[in-house]
């Protein structure tokens, strides 16, 4: 009986329309390597079996373990981001360690373990403290240490989508309104600051976002090979294998970054459409398991990996339709990359766990 | 208490409405992106569409002009000719079907080429290149070029077509190139773009594909709407590949071919009406022509009979490298250059002899009496016999339950280590390798380099089998028997060895001091360093002094094949195909040529000359062509003969 009501609240059509993305994702893939499941097709589907395991597997622990766990995992996140550090490698910046033949990258679990901590942070203040704003400055601590150390990476995209996701929690615990306009108008102010610390490349970058044309072969050259690689896909596409902009090589990084842009290439705006409606479903589908949450660690934790979801969608898309910068960032499901796809799985793995004991009024 | 559940009631609901907001702001985020998607998609589509057409037309693959190869004095063995052919990308066509049609009004295309087009059309991206027709002449291009205002579309590109100008003499060696296959696209998508390259598929290729190919260019060409190139915006330039120089002298290959062919008949004409007669009667006979050879012989009873098959190779006992290296029959590579024409294709598998095995490195055969050199070098080494120790020949040994005859049922009488040799006597080789044992008999032919794999890195090479007991049971899963061991004294049962292996057998042991190894590609100057051979020289002295006995002894096998001044020394083999019963042995049914052809002995015999410092070892295989004594001998006599003569003239 009891196994019974778990199993019914389980959010099925969020957990079907994440193996629709991956089936999207690969064959997006198969598409990318000219016509061949190897080398990333096949992969991809192997780590979302993977994936998929260690979903039944998160999501079947008792959910206060996961709560009494969640400092442990941000020290963890830190300890990751500080190693990394040290025996990182990648071109021009440091993002993975490897690990026996495997490119691990450790800010992708870090936005995971700093939602959840933070969750765990805010759900214990008491009620009666919930305005002070002394109560937020732990808070502020446990974000601004993993978005630090991403920051100086240097990935600027990735250590955003953590201080979006970060805040969005924060903000969903109760920040008074009056600090959230007082954030606004300090992140404004520090626009000037932060332009100075950037490194050259990433000026260099947001000057090509500003003005594609002026860098034809560089930065510049990957946002306008997108946008007519996706401008060319018209409404209905070219049609699967046929889009001449990836399978021609015009459109850099099509296997990660870029995967998007070659799914509108070849399936047109319907394409594009449908992969951005079963996104929706997803995202709708974790926001409904927070808002049905009665304990608020449950409902800050989902918040907050709604938002790691939407951050990595929001940004690749504008990123990829020349909206923003090329930052980094990417399709979660459908691109081609192990930490990212397996985190992300993890993530579900959490909502759905907490989707099962939604009605707990206390955790600890 | 009341108060605190209205208050933790109040913070649900200021709750619901955080996320409640936190939802409607990824609402609008998701519509901006819609909005973007419709900007790019609907709106602004034709742009991108029109900026999408000049990408893709414009950057085109050029292939490099292929690495030649020649022989030992620069005689071209492969290389490239210039051919236009005319090819089309059905992206800038309206109507492809009455494109073709139109081209075919100028020059006249097949149904089928017609079809295949359309065909590859349907089922490729239409972006890339597709072929009509390869090889135009001159005439056609300038009749198309005319009327290349009506063919928009068609594109005409210079190309060079691998040409191989000595036909089938070299066709093992070099091997052939032949179009891009499925497979290799897979690992290089490049190939995709080039639809007209050619790749090596087999012999040096194959080997040396990555060489030869060179790296490849490409060029932007700005095209107008149509399709047409208007001008080159940006070039790499393709860098042709690396020519290879091989220590093969196509006048000796050519002699060797032409000399093993002939075996011991008489050249006829094909054109004699006698000869076209007996093609028309004997549809097998017929079957042998036109791979590239329009070779037909007489033998001594006055039969027509095609050209002898098997191989034959000559190499240089100090430096290893190949002079000649032949199998037969061979085959005509520029056959594979373009597709291989169905009609060819049949042929090929139509030729009762497999011309497209290169007997050379992949034909087996067991080495039969060749062997006994290396049976009496493992008895030597292991003190079993010395030079003086006897055995005698009745003709036949009994062992357990069953007799081993030898190939003269009279016997041979009393014989020493050299008298077997020169006589070929088997008995006494039963009887030494039974006391030697297949072990170290397996190691003495290992070191002198049979049963191993030579470095000559040409594909296809089989290393053969040279049993031992491990491998017996390995194999075979069966404990090794004596009765095997004798066998394998006379190099038949399990043994087998490629013609190459031979050859580098018989260079080691003519050469004395190095292990030497085959050397197919030329190089300059210093001679090669090999291991060394590690067999004492006493051993080697003795078997050379038995070799020498084969061609000038009182009954040596080749006594009649000697070569006149500087001598020549070899071992005649002759091998078994089909197993004589008793009955047969006795009826005296023996006579090789009263038999069908694949029933006859294989005729083998390896050999060096001179004598006194020794230049060139030879082994020659005649595929069912009877003894080695009155078959393989005369060849490969005559064969160091003129390779002696042409190389100190």
């Amino acid at each position: 009986m009891n196994l019974m009501r778990k199993l019914w609240a389980v959010p099925w059509l969020m957990l079907v329309c994440v193996g629709l993305l991956v089936l999207v994702g690969a064959l997006a893939l198969y598409s990318a390597s000219e016509g061949s499941w190897s080398p990333w097709a096949e992969r991809h589907i192997m780590r979302a079996a993977v994936g998929f395991l260690a979903i039944v597997i998160i999501a079947s622990i008792p959910l206060r373990y996961l709560y009494s766990l969640s400092y442990l995992g941000l020290v963890g996140a830190i300890g990751l981001l500080v190693v990394l550090q040290v025996i990182g490698v990648g071109s021009g910046a440091t993002r993975w360690i490897v690990i026996g033949g495997f490119n691990f990258q450790p800010s992708e679990p870090a936005k995971i373990a700093v939602v959840m901590a933070l969750a765990r942070y805010l759900s214990e203040i008491p009620n009666d403290r919930i305005t002070h704003f002394i109560s937020y400055i732990p808070a502020f601590i446990m974000l601004a240490l993993p978005f630090t150390l991403v920051l100086i990476q240097p990935d600027l995209g990735t250590s955003l989508m953590l201080l979006i996701a970060g805040v969005s929690v924060i903000i969903a615990a109760g920040l008074p309104k009056r600090w959230i306009a007082g954030g606004i108008v300090i992140t404004l102010a520090s626009i000037p600051i932060i332009w100075s610390q950037l490194y050259d490349y990433q000026k260099a970058r947001i000057f090509t976002f500003l003005n594609p044309g002026s860098d034809q072969q560089g930065a510049g050259y990957q946002i306008i090979q997108s946008k007519i690689a996706l401008g060319s896909g018209g409404i209905f596409g070219k049609g699967f294998l046929m889009g001449s902009q990836s399978q021609l090589n015009y459109l850099p990084e099509k296997q990660t970054d870029f995967v998007f842009t070659m799914i509108g290439e070849e399936f047109g705006l319907v394409g594009n459409l449908s992969v951005l409606a079963i996104y929706f479903v997803i995202l709708t589908g974790i926001n409904l398991v927070a808002l049905r949450t009665h304990h608020r660690f449950g409902r800050l934790v989902c918040v907050g990996i709604s938002m790691v979801l939407f951050s990595y969608v929001f940004v690749n898309i504008a990123m990829v339709t020349g909206l923003l910068p090329v930052v980094g960032a990417p399709l979660p499901l459908i691109s081609y990359g192990g930490t990212a796809m397996l985190s992300m799985f993890v993530a579900f793995g959490v909502v759905v766990n907490i989707a099962i004991n939604a009605r707990t009024e206390r955790i600890d | 208490m009341r108060n605190k559940r209205k208050e933790e009631k109040e913070k649900q609901i200021q709750s619901t409405r955080r996320l409640l907001l936190i939802g409607s702001g990824q609402l609008l985020l998701g519509a901006v992106l819609v909005g973007r998607l419709y900007q790019l998609q609907v709106a602004q589509t034709a742009q991108f569409q029109k900026l999408s057409d000049d990408n893709q037309f414009n950057a085109r693959m050029i292939e490099a002009p292929r690495g030649r190869i020649f022989d030992y004095r620069g005689r071209l063995l492969a290389g490239n000719a210039d051919v236009f052919e005319m090819n089309v990308v059905p992206a800038h066509v309206q109507d492809l079907r009455r494109l073709l049609g139109k081209v075919s009004q100028v020059i006249p295309l097949k149904k089928q080429e017609i079809e295949r087009v359309i065909s590859q059309a349907e089922s490729q991206p239409n972006f890339l290149q597709i072929p009509i027709r390869t090889g135009l002449t001159q005439r056609e291009l300038s009749q198309l070029s005319i009327r290349s205002a009506v063919l928009d579309g068609i594109q005409f590109d210079r190309r060079y077509r691998r040409i191989y100008p000595q036909g089938s003499l070299a066709a093992h060696l070099t091997g052939y190139v032949s179009p891009v296959t499925r497979k290799e696209v897979d690992q290089d998508r490049r190939l995709r773009r080039l639809p007209n390259l050619r790749t090596g598929k087999i012999g040096l290729e194959y080997a040396n594909e990555q060489m030869l190919r060179g790296k490849f260019g490409v060029e932007q060409v700005e095209m107008n709407a149509r399709g047409k190139p208007v001008r080159i915006v940006d070039d790499v330039l393709p860098e042709s590949g690396e020519d290879l120089h091989l220590s093969v002298d196509m006048e000796v290959q050519n002699f060797v071919a032409r000399r093993l062919q002939q075996g011991r008949a008489e050249l006829v004409k094909t054109e004699d009406p006698d000869v076209q007669r007996a093609l028309m009667k004997d549809k097998h006979l017929l079957a042998h022509l036109g791979n590239g050879e329009n070779l037909i012989l007489k033998d001594e009873k006055g039969r027509y009979i095609p050209p002898e098959s098997g191989a034959a190779i000559l190499m240089d006992v100090q430096t290893g490298d190949i002079r000649a290296m032949v199998s037969q029959p061979g085959y005509d590579p520029n056959l594979f250059t373009d597709r291989l024409s169905v009609k060819d294709w049949e042929r090929l598998n139509a030729h009762p002899r497999n011309p497209l095995l290169n007997r050379v490195i992949s034909g087996l055969y067991s080495p039969g009496s060749t062997f006994k050199m290396v049976v009496l070098a493992a008895a030597l080494e292991a003190g079993i016999v010395s030079s003086s120790s006897k055995y005698f020949c009745s003709g036949f040994m009994e062992f357990g339950d069953r007799n081993f005859y030898c190939w003269n049922k009279d016997g041979h009488g009393s014989m020493d280590g050299r008298l077997a040799l020169e006589r070929s006597c088997d008995v006494y080789f039963y009887e030494v390798a039974l006391k030697t044992g297949i072990d170290r008999i397996h190691n003495m032919a290992q070191r002198l380099g049979l049963g191993i794999l030579s470095n000559l890195d040409i594909p296809g090479e089989k290393v053969g089998i040279m049993p031992n007991r491990a491998w017996k049971q390995a194999a075979r899963g069966a404990p090794w028997t004596p009765g095997e061991t004798a066998i394998a004294g006379i190099g038949q049962g399990f043994v087998l060895t490629t013609p190459l292996q031979l050859a580098v057998m018989t260079a080691r042991l003519a050469n004395g001091k190095e292990a030497v190894e085959p050397r197919i590609l030329k190089t300059e100057g210093e001679t090669p360093k090999f291991a060394p051979l590690d067999v004492s020289p006493s051993i080697i002295r003795e078997l050379q002094r038995g070799m020498r006995s084969v061609t000038n002894g009182s009954l040596g096998t080749a006594r009649r094949y000697d070569l006149p001044g500087i001598g020549m020394s070899g071992k005649t083999g002759t091998v078994q195909v089909k197993r004589i019963t008793e009955a047969q042995r006795e009826a005296g049914i023996t006579d090789n040529i009263d038999r069908p052809w694949k029933e006859r002995d294989h005729a083998l015999f390896v050999g060096y000359a001179p004598v006194k410092n020794p230049k060139f070892a030879a082994a020659v295989v005649v595929e069912h062509g009877g003894s080695g004594s009155s078959m393989a001998a005369p060849i490969a006599r005559d064969i160091l003969d003129f390779a002696l003569q042409r190389e100190f003239i």
